[in-house]
């Protein structure tokens, strides 16, 4: 478990949506301020539901860029991939 | 008149929904198989697979119960756009992982992974009897509501009863003939038309009964602020606390990602990285479904005082009160297919299972699986019916433990998949615990059990009696090396047809198991 999240650190990004919708709702469980006339909880869960899809994408992101390293290395290295993922160091 | 008009406008596209959904065969040939059928023989890309699982998402209880627990309570009802979010999160590490190890397997569902994963064949059968009893609440629930929609947007001219086996005649049908595959092309009908009634009325109603957004949330903010934070109104009485949204939110983002109908979503994917992008793109969806609550809370004005199930009809008394005959009945297509698609869904699931974990045990069947499947599917569609008309309040009381209950897999689906060390025994005195706790909990009506979800508080007794079971115990005596019975997130791997190749030759596959 714990070594997914050191190769893949990235994969932390995910908890982003645990934290908006759930980790600080008893702080924005209010109706003030109102934002242009909105309760302040519905465009904070709003806020969080765009927000949502930045998060994956931070993932994404990065998870796409070590690949994209992954791929350079391979070539270097020829025939040795096998050796390289059973060092971890692709993903 | 607006009888006439509004049922002809909701009958041809009805018509028009069936024929997309044939019309996916084409050049499909005959046959194609269980696979073929089931998860559209794993080749369907982003897009499809996009609206196909935005599609089981957004169901004719967006339309009904959203707006009706809008009306209700209010801001409690938010918690499914927080669990859906939070679930396509990590669908973006869980989708691929299924997926990979289902194609590896050759399997087609969860009760499949479960039979592989512990070398067991009849505990996929167990597993997928035990999935059932929780899934058909939810077709007797989209019955239920299509019928509802059918019947008011007729003006009541189409009887209650007619209506259901309506719904029922049309998707069973449906669903037998054309497969996953037939169902990703009605959905993309579908979310063109939930996208567009859903942002028209959003415009419409405040404009039309409170002359724009502005005076609309006003009067929300002064004489129904009850409605606008947690617990929402009726605070105390409904349980529907912080506690209770946080609890629930949580368990339910988990739960979504092995639901049997989000994982034949996963498996119809071309590639892994198709379901990458949809977890991206997917929490977006759920903006749509702060509508149906907006509406809700402005049928509080419009219609006060409904009460009970009437509430659900909250969205729909303000259409019928305030559009012509031709859009009451486009809205009425609109939540019609969000009852098809995901029910079709459904009973392919069902079908599914049954054929492939349950009625190849029986030999005679085992070479039959997909006509095997397709009359699991009638089955099960003519039980939901046939409970919809006789014993209506069975199958609501057993919706009520549906999603708590399908929770109780999580040990068993998703821990045993990354965690070799799990028993058989652990696992599954775990999910007899798990599911005993949820129904004694639910049925004497101690749901939320000190304002937190019950299936939460089962989940846990379900964990620690599997962890406590598989230490206590033997380890299980199974040869395969853990690359054959575990699954990982290869990412970039996948796509590549080395990695197929490698994966065809047994060992030494996509072997970085997160453990």
């Amino acid at each position: 478990m714990f070594g997914v999240i050191r190769r893949r650190p990235q994969l932390l990004w995910l908890l982003v949506p645990y934290v908006l919708y759930l980790g600080v709702l008893p702080f924005v469980n209010r109706v003030t301020p109102l934002v242009f006339g909105v309760p302040f909880l519905f465009v904070w869960l709003l806020g969080a539901t765009l927000l949502t899809p930045v998060a994956v994408w931070l993932t994404r992101r990065a998870d796409l860029r070590n690949r994209g390293r992954g791929r350079a290395r391979d070539q270097d290295r020829g025939r040795d991939r096998d050796r390289d993922r059973d060092q971890g160091g692709r993903a | 008149m607006n009888a006439v008009v509004a049922t002809s406008v909701f009958a041809v596209f009805m018509v028009a929904a069936v024929a997309l959904g044939l019309l996916a065969l084409r050049g499909r040939g005959k046959g194609g198989g269980l696979a073929e059928w089931s998860v559209g023989g794993r080749s369907l890309g982003p897009v499809f697979i996009w609206v196909l699982m935005a599609g089981e998402g957004y169901t004719s209880f967006s339309y009904l119960g959203a707006a009706g627990w809008g009306y209700n309570y209010g801001a409690p009802v938010l918690y499914v756009v927080a669990y859906m979010s939070c679930g396509y999160a990590i669908g973006y590490v869980v989708g691929p992982m299924l997926w990979g190890y289902a194609r590896r397997h050759g399997l087609v569902g969860i009760t499949d992974m479960v039979a592989h994963r512990f070398g067991r064949p009849w505990l996929g059968a167990v597993v997928a009897v035990l999935a059932t009893v929780f899934l058909l609440p939810y077709i007797q629930l989209q019955i239920t509501g299509m019928g509802v929609v059918l019947s008011v947007i007729s003006y009541g001219a189409v009887s209650l009863n007619w209506a259901y086996f309506v719904a029922f005649a049309v998707t069973t049908g449906f669903v037998v003939v054309s497969g996953l595959r037939g169902s990703a092309w009605v959905s993309v009908l579908k979310d063109v038309l939930v996208i567009a009634t859903l942002g028209f009325l959003a415009l419409y109603v405040p404009l039309h009964y409170f002359d724009g957004y502005g005076p609309f949330l006003d009067r929300l903010v002064t004489e129904k602020s009850d409605w606008l934070t947690l617990p929402g109104h009726g605070g105390g009485e409904s349980g529907l606390g912080e506690l209770w949204f946080i609890s629930t939110t949580f368990l339910n983002s988990l739960t979504v990602v092995i639901f049997p109908t989000t994982v034949a979503g996963y498996l119809g994917a071309r590639n892994a990285d198709a379901l990458r992008r949809n977890a991206m793109y997917l929490p977006a969806y759920n903006v749509l479904l702060f509508v149906p609550m907006l509406l809700g809370l402005a049928a509080l004005f419009v219609v006060p005082g409904l009460a009970g199930a009437e509430s659900n009809l909250a969205l729909f008394k303000l259409v019928v009160d305030s559009l012509p005959a031709w859009a009451v009945g486009v809205i009425g297509v609109a939540a019609g297919l969000s009852s098809i698609v995901p029910m079709a869904v459904f009973m392919l699931v069902i079908g599914t299972m049954w054929g492939r974990s349950v009625l190849s045990l029986v030999p005679r069947l085992a070479e039959r699986q997909k006509s095997a499947a397709q009359v699991v599917v009638v089955v099960a569609g003519g039980l939901a019916l046939l409970l919809t008309y006789t014993a209506p309040n069975t199958l609501v009381r057993l919706s009520l433990i549906s999603y708590e209950g399908m929770a109780q897999l999580l040990p068993m689906v998703l821990l045993a998949l990354v965690w070799r060390r799990l028993t058989f025994r652990g696992a599954f005195s775990g999910l007899i615990v798990g599911v005993a706790v949820v129904c004694v909990l639910v049925f004497s009506g101690n749901d939320p059990v000190g304002g937190v979800n019950a299936g939460l508080v089962a989940l846990a007794a379900n964990l620690a009696v599997a962890l406590a079971v598989t230490f206590a115990g033997p380890r299980d005596a199974d040869p395969r090396p853990d690359a054959e019975v575990l699954a990982g997130d290869p990412v970039g791997d996948e796509d590549e047809p080395l990695a197929a190749a490698r994966a065809a030759g047994g060992a030494g596959g996509a072997s970085d198991h997160p453990v």
